[in-house]
């Protein structure tokens, strides 16, 4: 750890690291190392894997760097790399494993959603922050990954349509379709999971 | 209500519909209760969500996080050295590198011994008809003399004298060796 670092802007750091200043480069970690965690984990739901893959994200990032040219913030930049070994581990996983019955539904079209009744009320309605985030956190961990995935992207990430079809290699018409589901699913988990702590 | 419609509520409120379309559309959702009600329902999931993100904190200490990192950077780094391809002036270069390291120190030696070794004439005789020729060649101050003669102007027995420290007759060709 070097005191000096911690004091500097993020830009010099990324300057100074791309030149190979593995110090540099640490602290870099040493800042954003939860936010990509953070991402890493609501993806897969898994503290083991998404640590893996946070970490290989900081040896790409460190591989990659001569190719960040300031378009967007380092840590934009650093998500879509984490992002896209979760998506590529996922994948990987979807192809190992055969697919449920549940996520097989969902991808047909999803009608148990489309018959879904709308909710009136406002599910998170009068929920203090902690709680509503404890309750988001545990509504997402029920989703599968393919909704969970796209809700992260677009709810978190807020990335749009045609950006997550490219990152999630689909249409546009999937991205939409998932979103929908994803919404209507979680709006109804939220809503249940209110019932359950009200009883 | 059907797919495609519940499909533009979301787009709309995405705001990923074309502005025109995006007019229409709103319009309808303000007429119609059911559009409205969805509209609703999937805002309040996109409000609620888009703040609330549950922050995770990692339990592993920094340095612990970032040993596994830098091993990992300096492992691929070397696997990379190792395999990186080579290209073919460093190939050509393997090779060539030894070879030329050979002539050149060929070159060296030769260049050595001719300094070395104190040069060595041999004597060129050549044959014209009618022409005699005496040579003379004084080591110390490297210089070789040759006495040319037409033999048919003059008598084979009045061979030149040899020459002294002065010599008389001015030899025909001078060589400095």
């Amino acid at each position: 750890m070097d005191p000096d670092k911690s004091a500097l802007l993020e830009a010099d750091l990324v300057r100074m690291a791309q030149r190979g200043d593995m110090a540099s480069f640490e602290e870099l970690v040493a800042r954003y190392r939860d936010k990509i965690y953070g991402r890493a984990y609501s993806m897969m739901r898994h503290e083991e894997e998404a640590l893996d893959l946070s970490q290989d994200a900081w040896v790409k990032g460190w591989q990659r760097l001569s190719q960040f040219h300031g378009e967007s913030s380092f840590i934009t930049w650093m998500t879509r790399i984490v992002i896209n070994l979760c998506l590529d581990q996922l994948r990987k996983q979807k192809r190992q494993r055969a697919e449920s019955i549940e996520a097989m539904e969902e991808e047909g079209g999803g009608a148990i959603e489309r018959r879904m009744p709308v909710v009136n009320v406002n599910p998170t309605l009068g929920l203090e922050r902690a709680e509503l985030r404890e309750r988001i956190d545990r509504a997402l961990a029920q989703l599968s990954h393919e909704h969970r995935t796209v809700l992260v992207l677009h709810e978190f990430e807020e990335m749009e349509y045609k950006e997550i079809a490219k990152q999630m290699k689909c249409s546009i018409g999937t991205v939409m379709s998932r979103l929908f589901y994803a919404r209507r699913r979680m709006g109804s988990l939220l809503a249940g999971l209110r019932r359950e702590s009200s009883e | 209500m059907k797919n495609d419609l519940q499909l533009k509520v979301q787009s709309w409120l995405d705001g990923e519909l074309p502005e025109r379309e995006a007019r229409q559309v709103g319009e309808w959702i303000a007429r119609d209760a059911e559009a409205s009600a969805l509209a609703a329902e999937l805002g309040s999931v996109n409000q609620a969500m888009l703040r609330n993100e549950a922050g995770v904190t990692l339990s592993d200490s920094r340095e612990f996080y970032w040993s596994k990192i830098e091993l990992q950077i300096q492992r691929e780094a070397e696997r990379n050295r190792v395999h990186a391809p080579v290209p073919w002036y460093a190939r050509w270069r393997k090779f060539m590198g030894p070879a030329l390291g050979v002539a050149a120190l060929a070159c060296v030696m030769i260049v050595a011994i001719r300094q070395a070794v104190p040069p060595t004439y041999d004597e060129i005789s050549a044959t014209i008809d009618g022409m005699e020729a005496v040579t003379f060649h004084d080591q110390s101050s490297q210089t070789t003399i040759i006495w040319l003669q037409d033999s048919t102007q003059a008598p084979m027995d009045q061979k030149p004298a040899l020459p002294s420290a002065q010599p008389q007759d001015e030899p025909e060709s001078v060589i400095d060796m």
